[in-house]
């Protein structure tokens, strides 16, 4: 087995005849934060979607831990334990915060197919201690006091957080979190900082998408730039604060981070 | 701890516990025609309201488990104990060939093809098409159940074993939202990408959903049959099945009472205003289409945030 989590290999998709991603290659080792930044439309969502699934690349590979799971179901590569938020809050919003975290121990619990129709024991055991998690990612999250509360009807700096509880609650190996920071103000983009930090800390990989430079650049050990579908450089965060590929990239694109 | 809500199921219960002594036998009838329905109208709500699948069909796994009894009795001489347990898998089994190969399909598209199925399956049951349906007129003289010499063939008897079938579908129905199995179909009917990227696999859980709607169908439809001693195939077509699915929006979707209430409007309310006639049924288009506007969740709406007491500790 390689030193890399994930290897990224030549990967192009297209939509019609549009290239989303053009011959795309990247490895992130186990236990970093790995940033990805670009313009607005140059592809980014678009292959995280193929990492977890949502879409097929056409073209490349993308291995995990040596094996290549292009193409397999979202549902079987979260059970691999890629897990996930989404750029646009996609939260079960009429549930409560509670149902909404529950989610994310899917994966994890162990209810046999009659357990829907009739309890047992086990069942019970499982139930309560799935549970029991959910009320320690809510105190976590500082979402106890929303427990019951509809995941919808909260502000969006407080769904952001209700999304990466969710995904942290199947217990990953690696978190993809795309523009998690989007929307919040400064005080919460410290504070996510901050718990994206405690993440890493917990031996979770994480991967994300990010416009606020001053987070990517804090937080991540190493970046990919993307334009158009293709990377047009990569490193440390140091050199790609300088590279002159990259400010020229963000200069003639009219880059706007206050997009929706 | 009691809860409003408990409190009124537990009232009810009891009212519906005692309902045949005080009523005559044409209200007996009628009580165990809510009963039986009611349980239809549930199971439709585990597809509907639960997976939210457009499943306009449901008559057809009702109408299943009525015509496995039905034949199993009449045709092969069968006791009505040996056709239960037949009258529920036949349904589900069917559940699974038919709707596999169109689970994967978009909710409009779905709704068409389930409509063509339960449209197929009263053209069969028209044509007689084995022998043992008894074409158009359906099949006549089923038994009564009968238990170790003991016949339960009063009305009476019918109202409690529909009761009974009642109270086990919603003890089921209980266990289902409270387990991953119903919550995964809430999360699949809320947002399926989001959905299947907590790794839940949407067609194992839309196709849980069918079968174990359409085998408790079933049960409803064995009773069905045995109450009124004969089955034919209109009491199964489309428009029964858009019955069942109305009665689950106007009432509200995956709520327990709310789909008791929308029985209740849809098949007790008209034998109270029996005497208005065919005006009565006007009434009726008007009330629904009035709750879709006034209450788009149904009479009585779902209400989320079920959750155990110590999580709900730091709520202010
Ligand atoms: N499902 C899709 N169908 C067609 N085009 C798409 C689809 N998803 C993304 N695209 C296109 O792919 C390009 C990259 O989009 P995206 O990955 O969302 O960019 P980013 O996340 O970097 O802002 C855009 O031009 C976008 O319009
Ligand atoms: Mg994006």
């Amino acid at each position: 087995m390689s030193e890399y989590l994930l290897e990224i290999s030549h990967v192009s998709k297209y939509f019609q005849g549009l290239v989303a991603i053009n011959d795309l290659s990247m490895k992130v080792k186990k236990g970093q934060i790995y940033g990805i930044i670009g313009p607005n439309g140059a592809g980014k969502t678009t292959l995280f979607n193929c990492i977890t699934g949502i879409y097929r690349p056409e073209i490349g590979q993308i291995l995990w831990k040596g094996k290549d799971i292009k193409g397999i179901s979202p549902h079987k590569i979260a059970e691999l334990g890629i897990l996930r938020t989404f750029q646009t809050i996609r939260l079960f919003s009429e549930m409560s915060v509670a149902e909404n975290i529950m989610s994310g121990r899917h994966i994890k619990s162990k209810q046999r197919w009659y357990n829907g129709v009739i309890p047992t024991p086990a069942y019970y055991k499982d139930e309560k201690a799935n549970w029991k998690k959910v009320g320690e990612l809510m105190d976590f999250f500082h979402l106890s006091e929303f427990a019951t509360t509809p995941a919808g009807d909260l502000s969006y700096g407080i769904q952001r957080r209700i999304e990466m509880a969710r995904a942290l609650a199947a217990e990953p190996e690696l978190l993809i979190l795309d523009e998690p920071a989007a929307g919040l103000n400064e005080h919460e983009t410290l504070e996510l900082t901050q718990t994206i930090r405690k993440i890493q800390a917990m031996g979770v990989t994480i991967m994300m998408i990010e416009h606020d430079m001053e987070m990517v650049m804090s937080l991540c050990e190493y970046i990919t730039v993307i334009n158009f579908g293709a990377k047009i450089s990569e490193g440390v965060p140091s050199f790609i604060q300088d590279d002159p590929v990259v400010i020229e990239a963000y200069i003639g694109s009219d880059e706007d981070d206050d997009n929706e | 701890m009691m809860n409003k809500t408990s409190l009124i199921a537990i009232a009810l219960l009891v009212f519906m516990g005692f309902f045949p002594l005080f009523v005559d036998s044409a209200w007996l009838a009628v009580g165990t025609t809510f009963l039986v329905f009611a349980v239809v109208a549930l199971s439709q709500d585990i597809i509907l309201g639960r997976a939210g699948v457009f499943h306009m069909g449901h008559a057809l796994f009702f109408g299943l488990g009525a015509y496995t009894t039905a034949i199993l009795n009449v045709n092969f001489g069968l006791p009505i104990l040996a056709t239960w347990v037949p009258a529920v898998l036949v349904p589900m089994l069917v559940a699974f060939i038919m709707v596999a190969p169109i689970i994967h399909l978009r909710g409009d598209y779905l709704l068409v093809a389930t409509i063509g199925f339960n449209i197929i399956f009263i053209q069969v049951l028209e044509n007689d098409v084995f022998g043992l349906t008894g074409g158009p007129n359906g099949l006549f003289g089923i038994d009564v159940v009968r238990v170790l010499g003991y016949d339960f063939s009063s009305q009476t008897h019918m109202y409690y074993m529909a009761f009974i079938l009642l109270g086990i579908t919603l003890f089921i129905m209980r266990n289902l939202d409270k387990s991953k199995f119903g919550r995964a179909m809430f999360y699949i009917h809320k947002d399926e990408i989001a959905a299947q990227s907590m790794g839940i696999n949407v067609r194992y859980f839309k196709l849980y959903a069918f079968i174990l709607g359409a085998g408790i169908a079933g049960a409803a439809g064995s009773m069905f049959s045995v109450q009124y001693s004969a089955v034919s195939p209109e009491a199964f077509n489309v428009t029964q099945s858009i019955m069942f699915f109305t009665i689950v929006l106007v009432g509200g979707s995956a709520s327990l009472p709310g789909v008791l209430i929308g029985t209740f409007i849809m098949f007790v309310l008209p034998e109270m205003f029996r005497e208005f006639e065919t005006a009565r049924y006007l009434v009726f288009g008007i009330a629904m289409i009035l709750t879709m506007i006034l209450r788009p969740r149904g009479i009585w709406p779902v209400r989320f945030g079920n959750i155990p007491d110590f999580l709900k500790k730091g709520v202010k």
